[in-house]
């Protein structure tokens, strides 16, 4: 199994500097070969229902102050959080 | 065009369920707050904090469900969506995947005043959360986040491609919008963004069976819209296969000012959602016995009321599928009829005057004071010639607005007809002297100097005469 | 005697019977953290101030004849991925070096509200990954009983805490041993509840379906009584549940239990200090009157690749939120916004994370989820059945905790397989769900000790603190305060 890390890292929104890229790519390598050690099973993975849930009731609680959220933003202006422009 | 196309259409239809809190956070789900004060650690994904399921938002999507034909899935299950923007604080969207909570229905709509109806299948109904807002404001360096719509209840509903008009997928969205109505499950206030929909459409020579590769378009935020988007798309797609060229599989945006699409993301660099069981949150399991209570509890959907006008009220097709698009509208015609008002007559206010002073003013029936009462109290007065039609128009602008009785407005504005005799009498008599000309005109066989002259006389009388009366007297005096 | 020499127990009785006050212990406490914090490197966040505030409330209170909860005014250290509401919680990254969360964990609330003392934030593997407390992005914490060694990890500052004395209970957290092995590995008792059995609310997520929120004490009696403080259902947690709390009165007693011992826990690449150990204690609870009887559990191999494939996943999710927006790290330069994600997510997390990150991005991704998150899923529900299976047999699973003790620093950190191969004991037992204690078993020949591993089946804690009490007492006891002496150790 190839890994494509710069692909991975795309997705999970990770840059890995270009020295960097043969280890990364060699350790997960290694990793990935511990994990092709899992012999194939037989069988479908679907929502088991012993697992059951309780639902929440519809009922309303006082939301948080503004400034908890506001506090430990990196970035806020307006009673908003900023991050850079987005082309839409 | 060398050759002739078929235009094959699906929707996704996100509608916002109107519940009292969120789907995952006590908040409360309120549109048009003040920026950020509709949150929590829990909605605004901060770390550590955990979602815990709404119970309402599974009955309501449940109830749409079982609106639509759907099978209700016993058991069932949520997934994560993972995708980074900013409008959606965990980077992951709580939605269903593999297991939505309804599937395989069907919504059956009407296309034309002939009564021609077609059945769309709805492939799935699923539950998920709504995301966050994004305010792009000149004013401001970046992109300002309100959190406040994040955990609002969503359900998509996914139509099978089965409309091949945009005629058809406009009637699918309105009687998609009734439903939800009739069940009380959303405000469906398309301006605040309660129903969106993505629409996909490809196109086929006609003859061919395969479907052509299909284009998604994002933003569509009102059925004008999607009909637009719906039209422009197909025709781009149709000179695209026409100058030779293929259809790349794609997501587009609408951009409804422009009346364009424009290609947002290809197929090669589409999203890899990584859908995986939400491992915060346990099975969504109903029991029969719940299922068939939501069923029992289900009221009549606009479709079955609007056969029962039909065939119970004698109202044409046409009347009758626009008094039962929103439940408002047949509320107060069913309530008008118990209390005696005759069924055209009823229908006629409330689609004609009622309904054009509501869209003027961009409200409905809930937003004005108009009641059963006073509707039936003014048609009633009008069949029995007490008042005019015209006094009618005058009346119910006054009562849909205010706490005046129809009776109050009448003798106020003085609009009683006047009925009597000999008052009428003296008033023709006056008329007859005056238009000497016209009433020769008349007696040398120019029939129509008699419209003439009631319109005199209705001057006269300041418009309260009784037309009819003043006619059979007019005529009975020129005759005699 | 010091004070903070005494037992959580201990001091609990002292304080109900007024014998010593909350501040004065509080004092003691922090003294014992001055003398020795150099050396083992516990906190990342000390709040003094914070906990002499909960010592005088609780003091007043006893003082207005109120009766409280044993634990009022008794210090607890707090795992620093445990949301503390007003004071920092970073999960020792870069990325939440300055977060300080509004609201608390639900534990840390039911610890509040009992009274209990916090006088900090604990040291750990960077967002509880890492089996060494080396990946943490402030410092590495060090093994109060061979400095040169790690003390294990996730949850390493919090055993080391109460290993050196500087606090008699904590809390970690636990995702495939990581209250276990640093149980293990610094000699004290760890437990990692039964999946549901605390509620995870307010726990920074690693991997949702196999995270736990443990404890840890120098005695059963001490981790039973934390343990009945914090655990019970919370509406704020899906999966937390209900069950029989096992409450604080423990006998002792392993009478009539029968005791597997699964052959793959003894398997080669065992350190023999270890196994002679281990065999030695599982003769002792024989002649306390348990049966004992061997037992199979054959995918246990598989235990470790399951494992990293269902955390890792998760984590990648979980870990996505962190993304410069709303709070923690964000770069100081950046062009747009995906640029912005990019760079703050690459300077706020360390190369573990990273790594993981990278390979549960992997496992989900399109193409190649049957193959790797599919198939972990599904050896995870034949582990759950082989588990289940052994319980018609027998009442309790006795094991190593880890297959060495504790290494030395730097080891192991640039081999991440070797590194992973220390969970192979825990990690079975987040797959399915089990309650499992860590229990100190004697020593090695270089005097670093040896974890005993009790699993029981769902909801069994009850079980667990009868054995693991039977055996301290057999073993004369807590292993004694380390004496801590140096920076560097012996
Ligand atoms: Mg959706
Ligand atoms: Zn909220």
């Amino acid at each position: 199994m190839k890994i494509d890390v710069t692909h991975l890292a795309k997705l999970a929104r990770l840059t890995i500097d270009e020295e960097e890229r043969p280890r990364f790519a060699a350790e997960m390598q290694g990793i990935v070969e511990m994990v092709e050690k899992l012999p194939p099973i037989e069988g479908k993975l679907t929502a088991d229902p012993a697992n059951r849930m309780t639902l929440r009731p519809d009922r309303v609680e006082p939301s948080m102050r503004r400034e908890a959220l506001l506090e430990n933003a990196p970035q806020s202006e307006a009673g908003c959080i900023v991050v850079p422009r987005v082309v839409e | 065009m060398a050759r002739n196309y078929e235009t094959i259409i699906g929707l996704e239809v996100h509608c916002e369920l109107k519940t009292d809190s969120k789907i995952y956070c006590s908040c409360k789900n309120e549109f048009g707050a003040e920026v950020n004060s509709k949150c929590c650690p829990i909605c605004t994904g901060m770390p550590g904090t955990l979602p815990t399921l709404n119970e309402k938002v599974v009955e309501y999507a449940v109830k749409m469900g079982l609106a639509l034909g759907c099978t209700i899935n016993l058991v069932s299950k949520q997934d994560r969506k993972n995708y980074f923007y900013p409008d959606l604080p965990k980077a992951y969207q709580i939605s269903q995947f593999d297991i939505p909570l309804c599937e395989h229905g069907h919504l059956d709509v009407m296309l034309d005043d002939e009564g021609t109806q077609k059945r769309i299948g709805v492939t799935r109904i699923h539950i998920e959360e709504d995301a966050g807002k994004l305010i792009h404001d000149e004013s401001f360096s970046g992109t300002l986040v309100d959190f406040n719509r994040c955990g609002v209840p969503l359900i998509e509903i996914v139509s099978e491609p089965d409309m091949r008009s945009s005629a058809e997928a406009h009637a699918y969205l309105e009687t998609l919008r009734s439903v939800l109505l009739y069940l009380g499950i959303s405000d469906g206030k398309m301006q605040e963004g309660s129903i969106r929909c993505d629409v996909n459409v490809s196109v086929r020579p006609e003859g061919q069976t395969a479907f052509g590769t299909r284009c998604e378009m994002k933003n569509v935020n009102s059925f004008s819209g999607a009909v637009r988007a719906i039209e422009y798309e197909s025709k781009r797609q149709i000179e695209v296969l026409e100058a030779g060229g293929v259809i790349e599989q794609e997501t587009r945006r609408w951009d409804d000012m422009a009346g364009k699409s424009f290609p947002l993301r290809s197929k090669e660099d589409a999203h890899d959602y990584r859908y995986f069981p939400e491992p915060d949150l346990g099975t969504i399991v109903l029991t029969e016995e719940y299922v068939e209570g939501l069923r029992a509890s289900l009221p009549e959907l606009p479709n079955a009321r609007t056969l029962r006008y039909m065939r119970e009220e004698g109202l044409p097709r046409f009347d009758a599928n626009l008094l039962t698009e929103n439940p408002d509208k047949g509320d107060l015609f069913e309530a008008c009829r118990a209390l005696g008002a005759p069924a055209k007559a009823a229908a006629n206010w409330i689609l004609g005057d009622v309904s054009r002073i509501l869209n003027e003013r961009y409200l409905t029936l809930a937003d004005c004071k108009l009641t059963a009462g006073k509707l039936t109290e003014m048609i009633t007065a009008i069949d029995k010639g007490e008042i005019s039609n015209t006094a009618g128009k005058t009346i119910i602008e006054d009562v849909m607005f205010s706490d005046h009785t129809v009776s109050e407005v009448i003798d106020r504005e003085g609009l009683r007809q006047i009925s009597d005799s000999g008052a009428l009498e003296t008033l023709v008599d006056g008329v007859i002297a005056a238009n000497e000309k016209s009433v020769a005109d008349y007696k040398g066989g120019k029939t129509n100097a008699l419209g003439y002259l009631v319109g005199q006389c209705m001057k006269a009388s300041k418009g309260k005469g009784n037309p009819a009366l003043l006619r059979e007297i007019l005529q009975k005096r020129l005759d005699g | 005697m010091r004070l903070y020499e005494m037992t959580a127990c201990e001091m609990a009785e002292k304080l109900a019977s007024k014998e010593i006050g909350a501040v004065e212990l509080c004092e003691d406490i922090f003294a014992r953290i001055d003398e020795t914090e150099e050396a083992v490197a516990s906190f990342i966040t000390l709040d003094r101030e914070g906990a002499m505030a909960a010592a005088h409330a609780a003091d007043a209170r006893r003082m207005a004849g109120e009766t409280l909860h044993p634990l009022a005014g008794v210090p607890v250290g707090i795992k620093d991925n445990i949301c503390t509401d007003g004071l920092r919680t970073t999960c020792a990254s870069r990325m939440l070096e300055n977060f300080v969360p509004p609201y608390d964990a639900t534990a840390v609330s039911r610890l509040k509200k009992a009274g209990a003392v916090i006088p900090g934030k604990l040291n750990m593997d960077e967002f509880a990954m890492g089996s060494s407390c080396e990946t943490s992005y402030f410092k590495k914490s060090r093994n109060p009983h061979d400095l040169s060694r790690v003390p294990g990890g996730s949850s390493g500052g919090s055993a080391t805490a109460v290993a050196s004395g500087q606090l008699p209970l904590s809390l970690g957290s636990d995702t495939g041993g990581s209250v276990r092995l640093p149980a293990s590995y610094c000699g004290i008792v760890g437990l990692k509840p039964t999946y549901g059995a605390v509620s995870r609310y307010g726990l920074v997520a690693f991997a949702s379906s196999l995270d736990q929120i443990g404890q840890f004490g120098r005695t059963v009696d001490d981790v039973a009584l934390l343990f009945d403080a914090v655990c019970g259902p919370d509406r704020l947690d899906a999966t937390s549940r209900s069950f029989d709390k096992p409450g604080r009165d423990i006998e002792g007693s392993v009478k009539g239990m029968t005791i597997g011992v699964p052959a793959e826990y003894f398997a080669a690449g065992i350190q023999p200090e270890v196994e002679a150990a281990l065999r030695q204690a599982i003769a002792g609870l024989e002649a306390e009157g348990a049966s004992v009887r061997p037992i199979s559990l054959p995918s246990t191999e598989y235990g470790i690749a399951a494992y990293y494939v269902i955390s890792s996943a998760e984590a990648s999710s979980n870990l996505a939120r962190f993304d410069g927006v709303r709070y923690g790290y964000r770069a100081k330069e950046y062009a747009n916004l995906v640029d912005m994600y990019e760079r703050s997510r690459s300077e706020g997390f360390g190369a573990e994370v990273k790594r993981r990150i990278m390979l549960g991005t992997f496992v989900l991704s399109s193409g190649y989820y049957d193959a790797y998150y599919g198939r972990a899923k599904l050896m995870q529900q034949r582990m759950t059945a082989e588990f289940k299976e052994a319980f018609e047999s027998c009442d309790l699973i006795v094991t190593p905790t880890s297959p060495t003790t504790a290494f030395k620093l730097g080891e192991k950190i640039d081999d991440p397989v070797t590194m992973y191969l220390n969970d192979v004991c825990t990690v079975c037992v987040n797959i399915a769900g089990l309650p499992a204690l860590s229990i100190p078993c004697g020593r090695d020949q270089n005097g670093m000790p040896v974890g005993m591993q009790l699993i029981g089946p769902k909801f069994s804690e009850k079980r667990l603190f009868e054995a693991a009490k039977c055996h301290e007492r057999r073993m004369g006891g807590a292993l004694p305060i380390p004496a801590i002496c140096g920076k560097e150790g012996k």
